[in-house]
């Protein structure tokens, strides 16, 4: 275990969080609680994204295909074959870290730059959707329904509203953690220097494939595993919502407004802006279509506008600036040497 | 043994012959400086030893192993580090976590830290490895260029213009760098522009003119030679 994680399991701070959420289910109506689970799905998610995306820098449009890989194909599994849902999410987490390989390899193999690297997980992501849409076997374009959730934990049952939540926010930590681990071991010295300049990263002993391979396949494993608590938590595995390249696009704007390559950073952004986005809809989803997207997008905007490099950076400058009480000018972005 | 031989190495980019069958030899402790005029090759010559070029042809050796089409970040796990002309910079890493990346090839992440600290101190970076490479002045780029190749622990150091863009003063600092690590067993061949800092700094020098070797000697000879005063100034009219 390196510093960085003993540090963060010993937090006061970490714990608190925790526990707060963990107590939501007490306090809050189902209405609200099905916010905060959203919430936690796309702060995992983000936090997964963000091994690969923020931390080393490759923005991967192919995440989609592992949340689908964790939800429709873990459920055919189950569905269709009768495999036990924790062994079927197990395979499908397997065969997310297979195809993240196997992307990783194809960026290694073809050199491709980041807008490259974008545009060829994207056309990953947009194939994937027509296949699960054209193949029976994982549900077809009218997806798979799995059985009411009765709280059986030995068949991936939570027991509704706030099992899920609980299982979520253990999934959620355990991504944010993984990012504080490599953050603070040698792959992620690794990741970061690939992200800021590939061959000055290979001059230095940086193995590029290995690496990008690693990043890409802990990130995969870790989307897939999340998509099939989704899809349980949904009980209806629809392949135009699960499957679809939009989740992704969600996931990296989540990512980048909280702050891309640091731990907390995808977290900060999609425990905000989920919330805002459902309570948006919520509010004036009915007094004017379209109003929601619109003060969203507005608000997205001025984030972006305010801090380029996402709030949590924002947030940190804010505290500093409060402890002790002049402005404090911070030069570099380590996320390692920080307090 | 020669620690390091190139063997009619050549490399064409089209029609262009940027190198070509070049040969030389470099023994264990020396500083070997590679000159000749601007667009001469002596860029791709470095490529094609670290790994980043493939040659079309001939043969690298280093420490007796033939290492062509090696990938440059197993070179350096080997013990053959290069700069680079163009300072690259990391924008989101510290000169610190740079030269401690590179510490990492050979050593747990701890020791690492402490490794790259030392190695800050010893090129004269103390006090600024929390800057980015970014908003160092050229001349701390260059020897943070140099730090992360001593970082590595290679024991052949490829130097790509480390001195050009600084004043004659300036470049004192790296090259007692680069002395003293010379003088603890480290090899050195430096590509340079810089002629004054060269002819000090080199034991021994290989001239390459239009991609092939025309010349090659101790510095004292080097100066004297024909063939290299006519790449330099051009052929005299009734020659």
């Amino acid at each position: 275990m390196n510093d960085s994680l003993r540090r963060t399991l010993l937090s006061p701070f970490f714990w608190l969080a925790f526990l707060a959420i963990a107590a939501l289910p007490f306090v809050l109506q189902s209405y609200y609680l099905h916010i905060v689970i959203l919430a936690l799905i796309y702060v995992a998610l983000a936090s997964a994204w963000n091994i690969v995306g923020g931390i080393a820098g490759q923005i991967s449009l192919a995440h989609s295909l592992f949340v689908g890989m964790g939800a429709m194909v873990a459920s055919a599994l189950f569905l269709k074959l009768g495999i036990n849902l924790w062994l079927a999410a197990l395979i499908a987490a397997a065969l997310s870290a297979l195809m993240g390989a196997i992307i990783a390899f194809l960026d290694w193999r073809f050199r491709l730059g980041h807008l490259s690297f974008a545009l060829v997980t994207l056309a990953f992501a947009e194939m994937g959707e027509i296949v699960v849409v054209g193949w029976d076997f994982l549900g077809g374009a009218s997806g798979l329904f799995l059985p009411r959730d009765t709280g059986q934990f030995l068949q991936f049952q939570f027991g509704g509203g706030e099992g899920v939540l609980w299982a979520m926010l253990v999934l959620a930590a355990a991504c944010i953690l993984v990012n504080v681990a490599i953050l603070g071991s040698p792959l992620g010295y690794y990741l970061r220097s690939i992200r800021d300049n590939e061959q000055a990263a290979q001059a230095i002993g940086v193995r590029l494939l290995r690496n990008k391979m690693l990043a890409m396949m802990i990130s995969a494993v870790l989307t897939s595993l999340v998509g099939t608590v989704y899809v349980r938590y949904l009980t209806f595995a629809d392949p135009y919502l699960l499957v679809s390249p939009v989740i992704t696009i969600e996931i990296v704007l989540f990512a980048t407004v909280g702050g891309l390559g640091r731990a907390g950073g995808p977290a900060l952004g999609a425990l905000l802006l989920v919330p805002l986005g459902e309570v948006l809809r919520g509010k004036l989803g009915g007094v004017l279509p379209g109003l929601h997207y619109f003060i969203y997008g507005l608000i997205v905007i001025l984030v972006i506008r305010l801090s380029p490099a996402g709030l949590l950076p924002l947030l940190e400058r804010a505290i500093a600036r409060l402890r002790r009480k002049q402005p404090s000018p911070q030069i570099i972005a380590n996320p390692t040497a920080r307090p | 043994m020669p620690l390091l031989e190139v063997e009619g190495i050549t490399k064409r980019f089209g029609g262009l012959v940027a190198v070509n069958a070049v040969s030389f030899a470099v023994e264990p402790g020396e500083i070997l400086g590679i000159i000749g005029p601007n667009g001469a090759g002596k860029t791709t010559l470095f490529g094609l030893i670290s790994g980043f070029i493939r040659p079309d042809a001939g043969n690298v050796r280093f420490d007796g192993q033939r290492i062509n089409g090696i990938a440059p970040e197993r070179l350096v796990r080997r013990g053959l580090a290069r700069s680079f002309q163009i300072v690259q910079t990391f924008a989101d890493m510290s000169a610190l976590d740079v030269v401690t990346t590179a510490a990492l090839v050979k050593r747990p992440l701890a020791e690492a830290v402490a490794h790259a600290a030392e190695v800050l101190r010893r090129v004269g970076l103390s006090g600024k490895e929390h800057l980015t490479p970014a908003s160092l002045s050229l001349q701390d780029k260059k020897l943070l260029e140099v730090a992360k190749c001593v970082a590595t622990d290679a024991r052949l150091i490829l130097l790509d213009e480390v001195m050009a863009g600084l004043t004659l003063a300036e470049t004192e600092a790296p090259l007692a760098v680069i002395r003293e690590l010379n003088r603890q067993g480290v090899t050195f061949i430096m590509v340079e522009h810089v002629m004054p800092v060269i002819m000090r700094a080199a034991t021994r020098l290989v001239v390459i003119n239009f991609g092939e070797k025309i010349a090659e000697g101790t510095p004292e000879t080097i100066v004297r030679d024909q063939n290299v005063i006519d790449a330099y100034f051009g052929e005299a009219l009734d020659a």
